[in-house]
């Protein structure tokens, strides 16, 4: 249940603190991470060594090129296939990457959806979806995750798919607290004594009031539905092999761990880290740059 | 994570950046390249007098049944323990006479009559009788039990030391599903169980076997007691304890600690693993369970499966040594039948050889020079692995599959209802012999049979009229040479199942019954001394 | 104010209602529980045995009826998988998950809470950096690696803790950190922006004006008043750590609600899946209408309206 006012006794922030703070700081590392991961991810195809897919069993764990039995053939290594993981750390980017975002603009553009409408017209649609809200967050995300794995079958949208109706609500209930004090503002009311139709306010006025902190949230959710993803792969639910996710590898690679063949884990999951990691610093510095005003998220 | 509100932040990040980054990372790099280097300590442990397993699964207290068996291996790695039957597989006997003393059957095969070993108990000391034997086969619901019901005409216990089962028709397999195929034959104590009732035997069973039940924490473990009036011999072993630990690295991990002496199911580089370490030894046993290739849509004329050809080239394409050393170490067997090898009226089909050359001749005559899309592959998730190199090896000889693991609810599920297409990596554990094999995954009309030959069927319906054994074997043989003419599986290796043993077990019991994938006989198991 | 607690909590009942409904439709269509009890080749009737033993062969609104029904008693049905009492296996392995959720919450609290602390005053400074990321990274990792690392490291490699399991406190270590860890950032964030609030506020300047020392400033003022929405918000995770326990409880073997659930789905056990959803979904309920309803104690104008 979300807290939906201000917390009373506390005075906006003080100006003087702010300016201290050197809100100027542009978050340079984790952008230039999160660019070359996309780049990356687009120009997989030329820049991959080796197919990803496809290994031959008697090049199998091979270990990356700096170590005694590795080679220049297979830079990072090879996996339990004889599979390059270079390669397949490559073309991880690209499923990371449309994994991510495009579960990220399902949860972002439902939920953003939901919220304005809840927020805005309120009564009767707002309790409704509110009460949605409150069933779906009992429902432990995971556990919704797996139900969903379960009835449709694995396979890479699929995931995108799930992933995007389980993480829906934190965008519902944050931009509905936005609206509802939007609403409020006078921009809003000249619209309604103009005549506008609720829905033409709600698309034109509302809506690029709340983009931003939509964005945010966007950028934030990335790291977790990321994460979310390599768990679904745990446990034997995620986006299917031999497909090069790297949360799948991350699973896969858990085994080798323990023998000693670390580059089959520890890679992947610097690879995740990163991406996650610079998504949340880049997150929490446009929390401050786009929503000054904003005391909820 | 659900924030119901969370305050603004003041500032972003620092141009110190760099720095934590590269730290974070050569942190867990430094962690990770220690602990490849080492060599893991094992550490010998745990309390005198008892042994504890680390398993793979969940236990369930239907296994403390036997009323209620599955007709699958699993709920007999603790049936041995905690029961006993009248006949069942023991060390170098299929047909070991247990509660049974000795067994016969009449001339015309209408008849069976076992005598009751005399002394034989039940842990609360009731001695084993007759009445006991009905009891326990009348209230047998497990699988195939109707099955057991329609051809037992009546049970008769003339005396409290003999049972005689009538049967309607000559039935050759009787034995083999009494015995070894299901729970009928494992006993219960009438007295007991009528006055707990089913459920209350369930949370505190009582049987005839060398160890009696003294607590269960569902899906955490199960501690069992030796019972020192067994008729076969006293347990040296005083406590067993099964504990649940479904997460393979970890059940490793808790094997090298010496928290668990016994593991069960260790693959691919765990299983290296536990080879290397010192003080570990590495238990394989070859499993009653074949794995195939079934080519669920060969009926279907549009499909490129209809093809024999491209059905055997599918065979020829795939590395089967290679993925046995990889996979499972080279402990599994490689076939070309989906009938396990000890299994009553198994044919030997030619082995299956590797030769993507020919695979590639074979593709080309059937007018695939370019290789083709095959569609799609199901498999249960946890043998995705295996999926994987058969994927890889299809591939390498041009057809093209797109793999869908399942969940193994839903994949079970899927099979058995005729959802899956094209490819499916299957398996199965069950008991019987070659003819029910056959009827579940080749005849019409069988669980797993997606379409079916006419000739195969006729022959199926012949044998089952046959009482002549040798006449039966022929037929039975004619099947399975057509069923591997015509590739209607591609088989692929009956399963070598890997477990590990500590440094304090002495006989372990594994390899022992044959067959059987887990450790049994319990009374023959020791620890170590000193 | 008998209103308002009035409508809160018939809005409580509604979402529990709809979540009985979603969770008992849900759970049906995920597959037939019986596939699995049984052989693989088991007869129709084997499998019609099943339907009847567990009640599945009665028309659906029956079936929920039931499940209300007791619900209404208190009971949660039985196990299909276990045969017990759904009650009865969650009562047992509920102390394991709060035991697990509240030394994790105490991991996280104290790696969060001093980051933001000092992230929200040494801004700039070293310690600010390194914490923050510390904690961050916390948010990076799938916590099963992160489990999986700690066992290797500190089981297998160090022989220092238990590998699995649950009996002694050493057994709680590793479980609850690689669960703690990841709440930790959101912790972390709250403390700061609030440390961030309360140290721009008059009653803080005024303070400093004092003459006070920064560190007394920082301790004594700002930092409890900062504290009580942190609070707040753990009070909530702590719930929700218990329902995302699923991937820690499985790979330490942990005898906890999120195992339980897990083999639950795996089994199709729906006795048991309904039953774990229903009550933790109840707990977080509950525990959002007491804030709710604190807050409206607190604040007047809550109460009287949004």
């Amino acid at each position: 249940m979300a807290i939906q006012t201000e917390i009373i006794g506390l005075p906006p922030r003080s100006r003087s603190h702010l300016a201290a703070l050197r809100l100027g700081d542009f978050p340079l590392i984790p952008v230039l991470i999160l660019g070359t991961i996309a780049l990356v991810a687009i120009f997989a195809n030329v820049l991959a060594p080796h197919n990803p897919e496809i290994g031959s069993l008697t090049a199998r764990f091979k270990p990356p090129f700096w170590q005694t039995g590795g080679s220049t053939k297979y830079l990072l290594g090879t996996d339990q296939l004889g599979r390059d993981v270079l390669s397949r750390l490559i073309f991880g980017a690209r499923i990371s990457m449309v994994v991510g975002i495009t579960a990220v603009l399902f949860a972002g553009v439902l939920g953003t959806t939901l919220g304005i409408i809840s927020g805005y017209l309120g009564r009767g649609i707002d309790q409704v979806i509110m009460r949605l809200t409150d069933t779906w967050l009992a429902l432990p995300a995971l556990t919704f995750a797996i139900f969903l794995a379960a009835i449709v079958g694995p396979s890479m949208w699929n995931i995108v798919l799930i992933l995007g109706i389980t993480y829906w609500t934190r965008y519902a209930r944050v931009i509905r607290g936005e609206v509802l004090s939007l609403k409020e503002r006078e921009f809003v009311r000249l619209a309604i004594v103009a005549g506008c139709s609720k829905w033409t306010i709600m698309y034109r006025h509302i809506l690029p009031n709340v983009i931003n902190t939509a964005i945010v949230l966007g950028t934030l959710e990335l790291g977790v539905v990321i994460i979310a993803e390599a768990s679904l792969s745990f446990l034997g639910i995620g986006v299917p092999p031999p497909q090069p996710a790297w949360g799948l590898m991350l699973s896969d690679g858990k085994q080798s761990l323990m023998v000693g063949r670390w580059w089959l884990s520890v890679l992947p999951g610097c690879c995740i880290m990163l991406m996650v990691l610079s998504a949340n610093i880049l997150g929490d510095w446009l929390r401050v740059k786009l929503d000054p005003q904003l005391r909820q998220l | 994570m659900n924030l119901p509100f969370e305050r603004r932040e003041g500032r972003a990040d620092l141009p110190g950046l760099t720095r934590r980054d590269v730290l974070a990372l050569t942190a867990t790099g430094a962690v990770a390249a220690a602990t490849a280097s080492a060599p893991f300590r094992v550490l010998a442990a745990g309390p005198e007098g008892q042994l504890t397993w680390g398993i793979h699964v969940s236990l369930a207290p239907t296994w403390f049944d036997p009323a209620e068996t599955p007709g699958i291996i699993t709920p007999f790695m603790v049936l041995y323990a905690l029961h006993d039957g009248m006949v069942k597989p023991m060390p170098g006997q299929p047909l070991a006479p247990s509660l049974a003393e000795s067994f016969s059957a009449s001339e015309d095969g209408l008849s069976y009559e076992f005598a009751l070993r005399g002394g034989a108990k039940f842990h609360n000391g009731d001695p084993v009788t007759a009445e006991d034997v009905k009891f326990s086969f009348e209230r047998y619901r497990g699988t195939s039990h109707d099955l057991m019901k329609n051809r037992i005409a009546e049970v008769e216990t003339p005396d409290p030391q003999h049972i005689r089962f009538k049967l309607k028709a000559p039935w050759p397999d009787f034995l083999t599903f009494y015995a070894t195929a299901t729970g009928a034959g494992w006993i219960v104590p009438k007295k007991y169980v009528e006055q707990v009732g089913a459920d209350g035997f369930k949370k505190a069973p009582i049987g005839a076997g060398p160890y009696k039940f003294v607590s269960f924490t569902p899906g955490v473990e199960l501690v069992l007691e030796a019972f020192d009036q067994y008729w076969r011999k006293t347990p040296s072993v005083k406590r067993l304890v099964f504990k649940s630990i479904p997460e393979e690295t970890t059940r490793l991990a808790a094997l090298q600690r010496g928290e668990v002496d016994i593991v069960y199911s260790i693959r691919g580089e765990l299983a290296e693993e536990l080879q290397r370490t010192p003080g570990l030894t590495l238990k394989p046993v070859l499993s009653l369970a074949p794995f195939w290739i079934y080519f669920a849509d060969q009926w279907d004329t549009k499909s490129p499966w209809y093809d024999e050809r491209v059905r055997r080239a599918a065979s020829f394409a795939l590395d089967r040594q290679a993925m046995n050393d990889a996979i499972t170490l080279g402990y599994s067997k490689i076939t070309g039948s989906i009938i396990p090898y000890s299994f009553d009226f198994f044919w030997q089909p030619p082995m299956p050889t590797y030769d993507p050359a020919k695979a590639k001749e074979l593709l080309a005559e059937a007018g695939h020079l370019d290789g083709f899309d095959g569609g799609e592959f199901y498999c249960d998730s946890s043998y995705s692995n295996v999926a994987e190199a058969v994927l890889d090896n299809l591939q390498a000889v041009g057809i093209r599959l797109k793999l869908r693991p399942l969940e193994r609810a839903a994949f079970v599920e899927a099979y058995s209802n005729k959802k899956l297409k094209h490819l499916i990596l299957g398996g199965s554990g069950a008991f019987g012999n070659a003819a029910t094999r056959l009827e579940a995954f080749v005849v019409k009309g069988g669980a797993y049979v997606y379409g079916s030959y006419p000739d195969i069927d006729a022959l199926y319906q012949q044998q089952a009229a046959e009482l002549d054994h040798k006449k039966r074997a022929a037929i039975l043989d004619n099947m399975q040479q057509i069923l591997a003419e015509r590739m209607v599986y591609a088989p692929i290796w009956q399963l070598g199942f890997i477990n590990g043993a500590g440094p304090r077990v002495g006989e372990s019991g594994f390899g022992l019954i044959q067959d059987f994938a887990y450790t049994g006989p319990f009374e023959d198991i020791t620890l170590k001394a000193g | 104010m008998k209103q308002y607690i009035a409508r809160r909590v018939g809005y409580c009942l509604l979402s529990l209602f709809l979540l009985s409904v979603t969770i008992f439709f849900f759970v049906r269509v995920t597959g037939d529980p019986a596939t699995l009890l049984v052989e693989p080749g088991a007869s129709e009737a084997d499998i019609a045995a099943i339907h009847h033993q567990f009640g599945l062969d009665k028309p659906l609104w029956v079936q929920y009826g039931i499940f209300i029904a007791s619900l209404a008693h208190g009971d949660l049905g039985k196990s299909f998988y276990y045969r017990t009492p759904v009650m009865e296996l969650y009562l047992s392995r509920l102390p394991n998950s709060l035991y697990l959720a509240a030394v994790a919450m105490a991991f996280s609290l104290i790696i969060g809470i001093p980051s933001g602390v000092l992230a929200s005053v040494r801004v700039g400074h070293f310690w600010d950096s390194a914490g923050k990321m510390f904690t961050l990274l916390g948010l990076s990792l799938p916590s099963f690696w992160v489990g999986l690392v700690l066992i290797l490291v500190f089981s297998v490699y160090l022989g220092w803790l238990p590998s699995s399991g649950a009996g002694t406190p050493l057994h709680l270590i590793m479980p609850a950190f690689a669960l703690g860890w990841y709440f930790a950032a959101a912790h972390m964030r709250l403390t700061r922006s609030s440390m961030l609030e309360v140290l721009g506020s008059e009653y803080v300047k005024l303070a400093r004006l004092k003459g006070l020392p920064q560190s007394l400033v920082i301790a004594k003022h700002a930092f409890k008043n900062a504290l009580i929405p942190v609070l707040t918000l753990a009070g909530i995770n702590l719930i929700i750590m218990v329902q995302v326990s699923i991937v820690v409880e499985v790979v330490f073997a942990w005898p906890g609600i999120g195992r339980l659930l897990y083999e639950g789905i795996t089994f199709r056990d729906f006795p048991v899946v309904q039953g774990v959803v229903l009550v933790g979904g109840a707990m977080i309920v509950i525990v959002n209408l007491l804030i709710d309803i604190l807050y409206a104690v607190i604040d007047p104008r809550i109460r009287l309206g949004v």
